[in-house]
């Protein structure tokens, strides 16, 4: 297994376009799970830790840009303000000893359908910005996912940055696990509301080959939500939110849950998410 | 006593938060060699190829042993109830001495490096093709193949008074109901370690065990050694809960990897590896039957069990245990049995039977009561037994309605409104539930010696396990009680078979068993010191009686007259004194062995003896996702003489925890179609987190059992029982619903 | 083989290491340090946390490469009070993930002193997060204890802050 560490981005760029083959690695906490347990032995690993480019964040007109270095735990210090749903998200990765590691950009490479930070970015419509030796390009989250443990990353691809949009309304994140703490989500659902364009967003988790939104339901909620009286959802509207989003998912049974356990639980945490993404709307 | 009944620290408490403390993989040797294991994929067949030429390639390689090269071992001897050590075979398997397969996940090959990544990329590059043959891997589909359980004379698996079924059929109210529970597996948190080396004819190991003489006896006889030629060292062991008790594959094999390559050799069990080759707690089928009068006293109780063990071995269990001693029922009726499996086999796991077993009948019990319109703790009440029910013997001590009046006292029980879904907060609907807890005691014979120095310290020698009990601390107070000195006086060698054979860490015997041999130890010293102190010229103590003369402040006085141990020593010229319990002798092992079994069996006929409690449990359960979480916790129990208030509740606390993961979350999955367990990690098998655990308030009664040496009962699984039952009748209370399948999962409570 | 320096418990330590060797068999192998455990070697356990420049980590997922000139310590190089309130608490049976509960608990009580949230930390605008009892349960879930001594280790914590 080869060891390549570039310590600038344009290095690393290069390197990826030399060895394609070279699994990049940042905090660890996906990579080395998988050569620990004997899963993959990559033939090259990239580390991308020395990359002084990848280690922050800015911000620019509305968007941050997340470095692709940027651990959960610094995400949640000091973006948490800027990107609840993110935050709250990944307040509930792994470990703090993962969090303090990991990243949201890992959690993309790795495109499991059960990590944890795709339901917000679907929710808040982030980019995903790939770049390689050829150039850089912006790929929107929703296309970025294209089966399980696969992502739209060309080979020479690597990952810059993610960048989300400031929040604009409420945002709330809900997971369901079989312990309290330290879980793999059985299934998970992010909710933002946007008033500015009197749009709703929504990310599904662990309930489908890929993260996916529910754009029936999304669509149906900003037509109904009384975005300027700010009037309470009718019960009726929640609960039909709530099936427009489980019937978004495509759930199996798997060792985490059932099928009927994950449609139900959605139709749950798409209700309670919504209460509460509302609640703080109204103001109250 | 000045240190019995104390709270006092672990004596290992610095060694084990420094990192100072050495587990087994932990030995420094020159020249160490790695070890790894490739596992086999299918569930029964025969070995057809095995391509090992990449691997044997791959630089640092020492040596690929398969089948094909394996030196010949001896067999596994058959078990035999007369010679415990015959137990310690965890399977019959001669691995790597035979091309067939009996599970999937046995050992195929071992690969020797020197370095662990280069092992266990090797191991990875093995490739292995099989025949295989059809095998029996669904538990729940092999239920019709079951078979009565054998009795042993450790445990009955059948046992009945009276003519249950016919008084369950005329009972006025009766409840017939069936149970599962799933597999689950120890994870003690240190993976299955071995460290190994030759030297000439004499092997030494470095092993977690929870019976290092068993260890011994068992790696001589599949080497074809002396016992006295096998050495097993075990200071300290990272977590057991029963899955250390026996030799898995991985011990046999790296003694065996260290026999071929020459070199020392370390081999820890990846966590997966401990899935594939170390059994769990077997799955269970349960039927408890129970007939009552409408003021509920019980006329019937039908309890059995459909357990697995694999066709090579298997722990067989006593799930209906409790059945025999919990209800004063007119008619009772138990039975267990099993079903052979083409799956590893299965092993004893914290409270075997019982654990599994309090949660179908105590469950049960509650069902009853409600369906009685009862307080489940008043229909207990109403059915506690003053001799033991199936068969009038007398227990030797019993204080479980006390333990009961105590908790309900203390958890705030009679506040509760019966009905259940009426407690609620918010979105979380609250329960309180009850159950008892029970588990047999146990004493085995225990060898040891005590040996006083002129300088007035105490070294016990003692081939005890310290698996995290604190075994080693209880022994050091209850010498220095014993014998008056301090307790910093007192110093216990364990963990090793260079010291004398003690018994095995399980069946919560240990304390007792060693107490027993202890204190007769203890008294043979003091006999031996006065007689020094009475014959020497000169001595303050010269011509008094014993019953002259107390023990007291690390010496022996008669009012102000006498002196210290180290006087009374250094005056007759003596560098120590030593007094031992036990045999040295292989005849006098055997002569003992005869001697306790029969003592054990006359014990037998006259007592039950056994720990017992009362487990109270708060439940909160979403009312929409099921989510359930413990948010109180209380078990008060009568467990004899507790010898260290501090260790004790960590133990029945630790109990508490692992009920807790039996109840809710733990569970490990076999691939129906080729046994395969699909969660061979823990980071799908589910073991509570500290966020799952709130405060857990453990009391105990601390009333000795008179049968027992010091009034000990052992304390280490009466924790992990009744606590299943708490919780799942908790959820009852909490929503209604009666979940009768372990774990309590959030699907089935939609 | 890459040769790297890192500074173990405030030693400057040479390794000569494969690149795919991890943190945890550097230590454990390479330098001797078994006072890191190995559980689970995917960070599901947390008994191999260790401190790199302060921070907890899990050293099973960390390549060693990737800590070259960092500043590592292991619980040899721990000198706490919590130490001793483990022990007069009784947060451990075994002993097996000890190390790593104590590593993970001085890196938490960096993180919180720092003013660090978790995820029952409910109002953010907060300045100040009292460490309760659920907080330090939910910040050190990343450590099993399979013997069941979590009340004692949050007993030891909450002494340690008192």
């Amino acid at each position: 297994m080869d060891f390549l560490r570039p310590t600038t981005w344009a290095d690393a760029l290069a390197a990826k376009a030399e060895r394609p083959e070279a699994t990049p690695i940042q905090g660890g906490t996906d990579v080395m799970v998988e050569i620990n347990l004997d899963k993959g032995r990559p033939a090259a690993l990239l580390d991308l830790n020395p990359v002084a480019e990848l280690r922050d964040w800015s911000s620019e007109d509305g968007w941050l840009r997340i470095g692709a270095g940027v651990s959960y735990t610094r995400l949640i210090d000091e973006l948490g303000d800027r990107l609840p749903g993110l935050a709250q998200a990944s307040r509930t990765v792994g470990s703090p000893q993962i969090r303090n590691r990991g990243t949201v950009a890992g959690n993309l490479g790795a495109a499991s359908p059960a990590g944890d930070s795709h339901p917000p970015l679907l929710a808040s419509d982030a980019l995903v910005e790939a770049e390689s030796v050829r150039g850089s390009r912006l790929i929107p989250i929703g296309e970025f996912y294209l089966g399980v443990k696969r992502n739209a990353l060309e080979p020479d691809e690597l990952i810059r940055a993610v960048r989300v949009p400031y929040a604009d309304g409420p945002q709330y994140f809900s997971k369901i696990g079989t312990r309290n703490a330290m879980v793999i989500a059985v299934c998970s659902f992010a909710v933002a509301l946007h008033p500015s364009r009197r749009g709703v967003g929504t990310g599904i988790g662990s309930a489908a080959p890929t993260p996916r939104r529910a754009p029936e339901a999304e669509e149906f909620l900003a037509g109904e939500l009384d975005w300027d009286g700010r009037t309470a959802v009718p019960d009726e509207t929640a609960r039909r939110f709530g099936e427009l989003v489980a019937r978004a998912a495509s759930p199996i049974d798997d060792v985490r849950g059932t099928r009927d356990y994950r449609v139900h639980a959605l139709a749950v945490m798409a209700r309670r998410t919504l209460g509460w993404a509302w609640t703080e709307y109204r103001g109250i | 006593m000045r240190y019995v009944g104390q709270p006092i620290d672990r004596l290992d408490g610095v060694a084990k938060t420094t990192g100072a403390a050495r587990f087994s993989a932990e030995y420094p040797y020159p020249n160490l060699a790695y070890a790894a294991l490739v596992h086999a994929t299918i569930a029964r067949g025969r070995i057809t190829r095995i391509d090992t030429g990449t691997a044997r390639k791959t630089p640092g390689v020492l040596a690929v042993i398969t089948h094909g090269n394996a030196p010949e071992m001896k067999p596994a001897p058959k078990p035999n109830q007369f010679d415990m050590s015959t137990l310690a075979a965890a399977t019959s398997v001669n691995y790597l001495n035979t091309d067939e397969v009996y599970w999937n996940g046995q050992p195929v090959a071992v690969v020797v490096a020197e370095t662990l990544d280069v092992a266990r990329e090797a191991a990875y590059l093995i490739e292995v093709e099989y025949a295989e043959y059809p095998a029996a891997v669904d538990f729940a589909a092999e239920e019709g193949n079951a078979r009565p359980q054998k009795s042993t004379m450790l445990s009955e698996a059948d046992g009945r008074k009276g003519d249950a079924e016919a008084a369950l059929a005329d009972a006025p109210f009766a409840l017939d109901l069936r149970y599962t529970t799933a597999q689950v597996n120890h994870n003690a948190i240190e993976p299955h370690s071995t460290t190994a080396y030759w030297d000439g004819d004499h092997l030494i190991l470095h092993e977690g065990s929870q019976n290092v003489a068993w260890v011994r006896d068992h790696l001589a006889i599949r080497f074809d050694l002396p016992k006295q030629n096998v050495r097993v060292i075990s200071p300290f062991v990272g977590g057991a809960f029963g899955g250390k008790s026996f030799v898995w594959p991985g011990t046999v094999l790296t003694a065996l990897a260290a026999k071929v390559t020459g070199r020392p050799v370390r081999m820890m069990l990846t966590r997966e590896g401990v899935f594939r080759t170390v059994g769990g707690r077997t799955p269970s089928i349960q039927r408890v039957a129970i007939g009552a009068q409408l003021d509920g006293s019980m006329t019937a109780l039908i309890h059995t069990s459909v357990c697995q063990v694999g066709r090579t071995g298997g722990w067989s269990e006593q799930v209906t245990s409790v059945s025999r001693h919990l209800y004063d029922a007119a008619n009772i009726q138990v039975q267990q049995n099993l079903v052979g499996m083409d799956l590893l086999a299965n092993t004893i796991m914290r409270a075997p039977g019982e654990s599994i077993g309090s949660f179908a009948l105590e469950a049960t019990v509650d069902e009853l009561a409600y369906e009685l319109g009862l307080d489940p703790i008043e229909l207990r009440a109403r059915n506690e037994p003053a001799r033991n029910p199936l068969d009038g013997k007398a227990f030797s001590h019993r204080l479980l309605m006390e333990c009961f009046e105590e908790g309900a006292k203390e958890f705030g029980w009679a506040g509760r409104p019966q009905e259940p879904g009426s407690m609620r907060d918010g979105r979380w609907l609250i329960g309180m539930g009850v159950a008892a807890a029970y588990h047999p005691a146990w004493r085995f014979p225990a060898n040891l010696t005590v040996r006083l120095s002129d300088d007035g310290t105490v070294l016990i020698r003692c081939g005890l396990h310290e698996m995290g009990m604190g075994s080693a601390t209880a022994v050091s107070q209850i010498a220095a009680d014993a014998l008056c000195v301090p307790m910093a006086a007192v110093t216990v060698a364990y963990g090793d078979t260079a010291l004398p054979d003690t018994t095995t860490a399980g069946a919560s015997s240990q304390t007792a068993s060693v107490t027993a041999s202890l204190l007769a130890a203890c008294a043979k010293l003091d006999r031996a010191v006065f007689t020094l102190a009475r014959k020497t010229p000169g001595s303050p103590l010269r011509g008094l009686r014993r019953a002259d003369v107390t023990a007291r402040d690390g010496g022996l006085y008669n009012g102000s007259r006498g002196e210290s141990y180290h006087d009374i020593l250094r005056r007759a010229g003596r560098a120590s004194v030593e007094a031992r319990v036990g045999a040295d002798t292989r005849l006098g092992e055997i002569a003992d062995q005869v001697r306790s079994m029969s003592k054990f069996l006359l014990d037998r006929r006259r007592w039950v003896k056994a720990a017992c409690g009362a487990q109270f449990c708060e439940v909160l359960v979403d009312s929409d996702t099921g989510e359930t979480r413990i948010s109180r916790w209380l078990g008060v129990f009568d467990v004899g003489r507790v010898v260290n208030a501090k260790t004790a509740a960590s133990q029945l606390r630790g109990g508490i925890v692992m009920g807790i993961g039996l109840a809710l979350t733990e569970e490990t999955l076999v691939d129906p179609r080729n046994g395969r367990i699909v969660n061979a990690s823990l980071s799908e098998y589910h073991v509570p987190v500290h966020a799952d655990i709130p405060v857990i308030d453990v009391r105990y009664l601390d009333d000795p059992d008179p049968t027992m040496p010091l009034g000990v009962v052992g304390i280490g699984e009466v924790g992990v029982t009744g606590v299943a039952g708490a919780v799942a009748n908790a959820v009852f209370h909490a929503t209604g619903k009666r979940i009768r399948d372990l774990p309590i999962t959030l699907d089935k409570l939609l | 083989m890459a040769d790297i320096r890192m500074r173990v418990n405030g030693s400057i330590e040479k390794l000569d290491v494969e690149p795919r060797v991890s943190l945890l068999d550097a230590l454990r192998e390479h330098l001797g340090l078994t006072g890191t455990k190995k559980g689970c070697d995917q960070g599901a356990c947390g008994a191999c946390t260790v401190l790199a420049d302060g921070e907890r980590i899990v050293s099973c997922l960390a390549l060693a490469v990737q800590y070259a000139d960092r500043d590592i310590t292991t619980i040899e190089g721990v000198t706490s009070p919590l130490q001793r309130s483990f022990v007069r608490h009784d947060g451990f049976q075994c002993g097996y993930c000890t190390s790593g509960q104590i590593c993970s608990a001085v890196g938490m009580l960096t993180e919180h002193a720092a003013g660090a949230p978790s995820a029952v930390t409910g109002d953010l605008a907060t300045m100040e997060i009292e460490l309760t009892a659920e907080e330090i349960r939910e910040r050190m879930s990343g450590n099993l204890c399979r013997c069941g001594a979590y009340n004692g280790i949050v007993a030891a914590i909450e002494e340690g802050i008192r």
